[in-house]
């Protein structure tokens, strides 16, 4: 520890004073606003208690956005997860251009969603694309699919596109999750006369499950919150099959003009998150602890 | 290691799976995007362009506010990731090494800016700006991207310079240096990957923003590259070489940004992770 009090509140001061202006100022407005009647913008409301969140929690509309969320997020888990693992594991061995694929493999992650967005829409569209074409080329299907018709369909590519996305992200963390396996571990393993398939199952598997559950946290939080992507390919629809939390979240506080309404699906989503973040790294520190 | 030739295959099979999983979408749309309006709406996908024309990109260029969004975008992410930096450095490096009261909780709690859903903090968050006169300027645009970068900047960071070797600091204090010297002259150097990563990290993130820009942005000559981009989806009778054209654009200085820096941003994510 080094530098004087003063010093170090200097250094620390104008990041922290953003985040709570930005952040945490804007949080503790959504919870009173929660509590209050405003519905559009710049207009007058009072305090009513919590009547809005009576409304809410026995609105169909909430619940059911609720559970298109967790379907959401579990589903990006498990495929987002099984993308990750093969590619993290392929990226930790050796072959010519490994650098260069360890580098890029997150090509995905840093184009614009926009990007994303048209990219996919293109390739799955029903007129032309891609992907239609391919399929009827290759036998599969005898007319275009619609991927965005049905609420199933645009869900799972919904589903599927957001994994895209995510994955390579997932995987890097994975990767420096099991480059912190120690090689002789490996080694030991081999002169014991252990195939690539026993070595998998007890010395990875269990080394990279601490990592596993931190990301498997961390990804949740980032699935749930995704917005842009499915407001810009379905907005939610078709007969909102896939109107997650955000996006009903969205569709109040900037389509209905009901700001109040908004805040106390944002609280009450916040509350399940953070409830959920905090059991979850409670489970992982027990489980790491035994 | 030396793998069998079982594992060989695998690994060769894995490999050409992701290759086209990431790289073909890729290649379909920007190849396309020089095709001939005929070719990109045939029923027959060609993988190599039969037709080549700029026909797209002229169009973008003259007939839409493309440009403006462009130069938008570039203005908003050099200036948000600058900004980023300059917060974020002295933050990790205070909280990596000075003593001040509630330290650790504080580290803990910035953290927790990515837990919530982003949405909840833009409903009052724009009541807020409309006070401020900062709706519908590229300011707001800056002070909300840095904002969200922040927290994963300062995190990485901190785990760059706690991967320093101990002694090049002892030297320099041995030496009589002040902690501002200390982390100028000594430090920042010594973290030029990780200031790289965290710089593109928040470049990345302002480029791609779309949620708060859609909702804080009224005017199209303000808008960025996501948002106005989005905004031509639907203006048109959708037409798809301009789409392909525009998006080939929009991941044109990411790219370049990546081959230049990428490296470091990788391992500065991977390295991260570690610790």
């Amino acid at each position: 520890m080094r530098g004087s009090t003063p010093l170090a509140i200097a250094f620390v001061a104008p990041a922290l004073l953003l985040l709570a202006a930005i952040l945490g100022w804007p949080l503790i407005s959504a919870v009173v606003l929660s509590l209050q009647n405003i519905r559009a913008i710049g207009t007058g409301g009072e305090l009513i208690g919590f009547d809005n969140y009576a409304e809410v929690l026995s609105d169909a509309t909430f619940w059911r956005a609720g559970g298109i969320s967790i379907v959401w997020v579990l589903a990006n888990a498990v495929v987002q997860t099984i993308l990750a693992l093969i590619t993290a594991l392929a990226l930790q061995q050796n072959f010519p251009g490994v650098r260069i694929a360890r580098t890029w493999v997150i090509l995905t992650w840093i184009v614009p969603t926009v990007v994303t967005v048209i990219i996919w829409r293109w390739l799955f569209s029903s007129s032309g694309g891609m992907i239609n074409p391919l399929l009827m080329q290759l036998g599969v299907i005898e007319r275009p699919i619609g991927f965005f018709n049905t609420p199933t369909t645009a869900m799972a590519t919904l589903i599927f596109i957001n994994s895209w996305r995510w994955f390579p992200f997932i995987a890097l963390m994975m990767l420096a999750g099991l480059t912190r396996i120690p090689s002789d571990l490996y080694e030991a393993a081999r002169l014991d006369g252990a195939n690539s398939w026993r070595r998998f199952i007890r010395i990875t598997w269990p080394l990279l499950a601490p990592t596993m559950g931190v990301l498997l946290v961390i990804g949740t939080l980032l699935s749930f919150n995704v917005f842009d992507i499915i407001w810009l390919l379905t907005s939610g629809g078709p007969a909102g099959g896939t109107r997650t939390l955000p996006v009903l979240i969205y569709e109040t506080a900037f389509k209905s003009y009901n700001l109040s309404e908004a805040a106390t699906i944002s609280v009450l989503a916040t509350v399940f998150l953070m409830g959920f973040a905090l059991l979850a790294t409670r489970y992982i520190s027990k489980t790491e602890a035994q | 290691m030396r793998r069998s030739w079982q594992m060989n295959i695998l690994l060769a099979l894995s490999l050409a799976f992701l290759c086209l999983l990431i790289l073909l979408p890729f290649w379909w749309v920007v190849s396309s995007s020089f095709k001939e309006p005929q070719e990109i709406i045939s029923r027959s996908p060609t993988m190599v362009p039969h037709s080549f024309t700029l026909q797209h990109f002229q169009k973008l260029l003259s007939s839409s506010a493309y440009p403006t969004y462009m130069l938008n975008s570039l203005i908003v992410s050099t200036i948000s990731a600058i900004i980023t930096l300059m917060l974020a450095v002295p933050a990790a490096y205070a909280f990596f090494r000075m003593h001040f009261p509630g330290r650790e909780v504080m580290y803990r709690t910035i953290l927790l800016a990515y837990a919530f859903p982003s949405i909840v903090v833009l409903i009052p968050l724009f009541g807020m700006f409309v006070k401020l006169g900062l709706v519908d300027t590229l300011t707001g645009l800056v002070i909300i991207n840095v904002t969200f970068a922040l927290p994963f900047s300062i995190w990485m960071l901190r785990s760059f310079f706690a991967g320093l070797p101990k002694e090049i600091e002892e030297a320099a204090v041995m030496d009589g240096a002040s902690t501002l010297v200390i982390l100028r002259r000594v430090m920042i150097p010594l973290i030029t990957p990780g200031i790289a990563s965290v710089g593109i990290f928040a470049f990345i993130l302002s480029w791609t923003e779309y949620v708060f820009t859609s909702v804080l942005i009224v005017s199209d000559a303000k808008r960025t590259v996501p948002v106005g981009f989005s905004g031509i989806i639907g203006q048109y009778q959708i037409d798809w070489g301009m789409l392909l054209a525009g998006a080939s654009f929009a991941v044109l200085p990411v790219i370049i940004l990546f081959s230049l820096v990428g490296r470091w941003f990788v391992g500065g994510l991977t390295e991260g992770a570690v610790k």
